[in-house]
């Protein structure tokens, strides 16, 4: 039972005693606070990765060479090179995807390559060489700083376009002219006609835009140790869906017979993964803040259990005058949810607070979780009724003679 | 209006039984203005704690207004207490937050009715043991003997069909201890409240126009 003075009553008791609501309202703050910062943490980084994975573009399908079960060649288990592998995919089978299937815009193959790279004489860390063609540069919304892309009219030359952090790397190394530079990349030497500009890591692409030598692709197959075309990033055209897409792309390599075949990946499988992963990243979160949550949960239970001991006559006082056993029970709940509520007030203020900083250090766009805000309100309301029932019962359960006789 | 019968209370205490009531029987009626006299040990708390519903007997019969009460669960003596007795302590029992018309507005409280004129009753009440001008003091700032007014308006407030106080003027001097007597006579003559006064002390009982004495858990007369 609870009546509506009991709300006014249950505020003056605990302004009654100061200290003790505070203390008890501390522990809550922080439990609630933690919980709804890693919640809201949770969710702006899984926001900030889904829209670093969304800036490429949903319409972009991967399509990779399916290898015979066996992994890529190299690998230790992997069947000998022409064996049980798939056949290599040609180029010209690959330039010809726009033609043959119409829900595809465009494609953009690349090769990778290894080897030691160097510039003038000194080893280059942290890069890695790769052959492209100049649909590569629109496919994965690249962007010159300096200089050209490489065109389709540079077909087996020796020229190449690097990327921001090779840029830096070279301009450390001394070139005062990145444009013209010269870069050896195992036997071969390149001339730099281009700088991409900076881009943020994570998202559809397989490879670090910033650490790459691009060169032409017909350049790579020819220089580059055990050259294959292993990837493939096409883009869709408008108003087809990705599976019809795909579907197409499917049946165009079928019907190249001669054993090849690819396994092509959509934004939207990806993302759904990525989806749950970082559900269970938040959930994982909140269970870690859950604890610091139990602590202040029972701060009230404590908090409420002394209010009860300290009230011994009270609760007699109103027995006699015709409080029943729910009456009571319902006065001390309404304390502890009071108590608790307003504790998660604050404890979403703080919680708030604590993952805008978070994000903002970490240079994340900050989100406000409404659901962390909800999950903050019933999170308080449950802590109250949960670690305020039993003190309540007690309440409930004391003799009035005995309450009344007590001091 | 209130009917004891053959009324018996034991304790149990380790291993032996005490039995603090050995059948105690009494008439009040309507309007009554009663005593129950004793020394401390007697079992008059016991008796008293019987009346006012905070204890069940061991065994007999209690009728309240002609109907069994004593074996009723505990939301039904709730009620009964809310709605037909008036408590009066010897220690007054006010809430020290509430202010004295808060106070006599409690046990309004436990009725679930809106009340919509509850104010107005409780400060009528406040007027009619003369504490009016006193209404938005909390208890610490009353005297014992005020304090005692305030408490028997809230002992009125639910029109109930029996005021129990037990050692009303325990607290007190004389001449106070004199003034809330009086209170209860003008109550009992005025209005027919039926009063039950607990008491050790002779003075008080006389005041009264019929005395119980009891002795070792029975009544003598």
């Amino acid at each position: 039972m609870i009546h509506p003075s009991h709300l006014k009553e249950a505020a003056r008791s605990l302004l009654a005693s100061k200290q003790r609501t505070v203390l008890a309202l501390i522990g809550i703050v922080i439990g609630i606070g933690s919980v709804i910062a890693m919640v809201s943490v949770g969710r702006i980084v899984q926001e900030e990765s889904l829209r670093q994975f969304k800036e490429m573009g949903t319409d972009i399908l991967t399509i990779d060479k399916e290898f015979g079960g066996g992994g890529p060649p190299g690998m230790p288990g992997a069947p000998a090179a022409g064996a049980a592998a798939k056949a290599a995919l040609r180029l010209d089978t690959i330039l010809a995807i726009p033609s043959r299937c119409p829900g595809i815009a465009a494609v953009a193959p690349s090769v990778r390559g290894s080897g030691d790279i160097s510039f003038t004489g000194k080893k280059l860390e942290r890069c890695s060489p790769m052959g492209v063609t100049a649909s590569f540069l629109n496919i994965n919304k690249l962007t010159m700083r300096e200089g050209r892309f490489l065109s389709d009219l540079d077909e087996q030359s020796r020229y190449c376009v690097i990327g921001s952090q090779v840029a830096a790397e070279l301009q450390k190394q001394g070139a005062s002219q990145l444009l013209g530079s010269k870069i050896r990349i195992g036997d071969n030497l390149f001339t730099v006609i281009g700088v991409t500009n900076e881009v943020p890591q994570g998202g559809m692409r397989r490879f670090e835009p910033n650490e790459m030598i691009y060169v032409h692709i017909t350049t790579g197959l020819r220089v580059f140790a055990n050259a294959e075309i292993q990837s493939i990033t096409a883009r869709v055209s408008n108003g087809t869906t990705n599976n019809a897409a795909r579907d197409q792309v499917m049946a165009y390599v079928a019907s190249l017979g001669k054993g090849q075949a690819v396994r092509i990946t959509s934004p939207e499988e990806i993302i759904a993964q990525m989806e749950k992963q970082m559900q269970m990243f938040t959930l994982l979160l909140g269970a870690i803040g859950s604890i610091s949550l139990i602590v202040g949960g029972v701060g009230v239970m404590n908090v409420m259990l002394v209010s009860v001991t300290e009230r011994r006559r009270e609760i007699g006082i109103r027995r006699a005058l015709g409080a029943k056993r729910g009456d009571i029970r319902g006065q001390f709940l309404i304390e502890s949810v009071i108590l608790s509520l307003i504790g998660g007030l604050f404890g979403i203020i703080f919680g708030i607070g604590a993952s805008w900083l978070i994000a903002h250090f970490a240079k994340w766009q900050f989100a406000l979780s409404f659901s962390a805000i909800l999950l903050g309100v019933g999170v308080s309301n449950a802590v109250g009724i949960f670690f305020g029932y039993y003190p309540a019962r007690q309440a409930s359960l004391l003799d009035p003679i005995v309450a009344l006789k007590s001091n | 209006m209130l009917t004891l019968r053959d009324i018996r209370k034991s304790y149990r205490i380790g291993p032996t039984e005490v039995e603090v009531l050995k059948g105690v029987s009494l008439e009040i009626q309507q309007g009554e203005l009663v005593s129950i006299m004793g020394q401390s040990g007697c079992g008059k708390s016991t008796l008293m704690n019987i009346i006012g519903l905070l204890d069940r007997p061991t065994s007999g019969s209690f009728m309240l207004d002609g109907a069994e009460v004593s074996y009723s669960d505990d939301d039904a003596l709730s009620e009964i207490r809310n709605q037909r007795i008036g408590f009066v302590f010897q220690q007054y029992f006010l809430l020290s937050r509430l202010t004295a018309l808060e106070n006599v507005a409690l046990p309004l409280v436990y009725r679930g009715d809106k009340g919509n004129n509850t104010l107005e009753r409780c400060m009528e009440l406040l007027k009619r043991v003369g504490m009016d001008d006193r209404a938005h003091h909390r208890p610490n700032e009353l005297s014992g003997g005020q304090q005692q007014r305030v408490a028997i308006a809230r002992a009125l407030v639910g029109n109930p069909s029996l005021i129990l106080a037990d050692e009303p003027t325990g607290a007190l001097d004389t001449n106070v201890g004199g003034e809330i007597m009086e209170l209860f006579k003008t109550l009992n003559a005025e209005e027919g409240i039926t009063v039950v006064i607990i008491t050790h002390d002779p003075g008080i009982a006389r005041q009264c126009k019929r005395v119980a004495v009891m002795k070792d858990g029975v009544i003598l007369s």
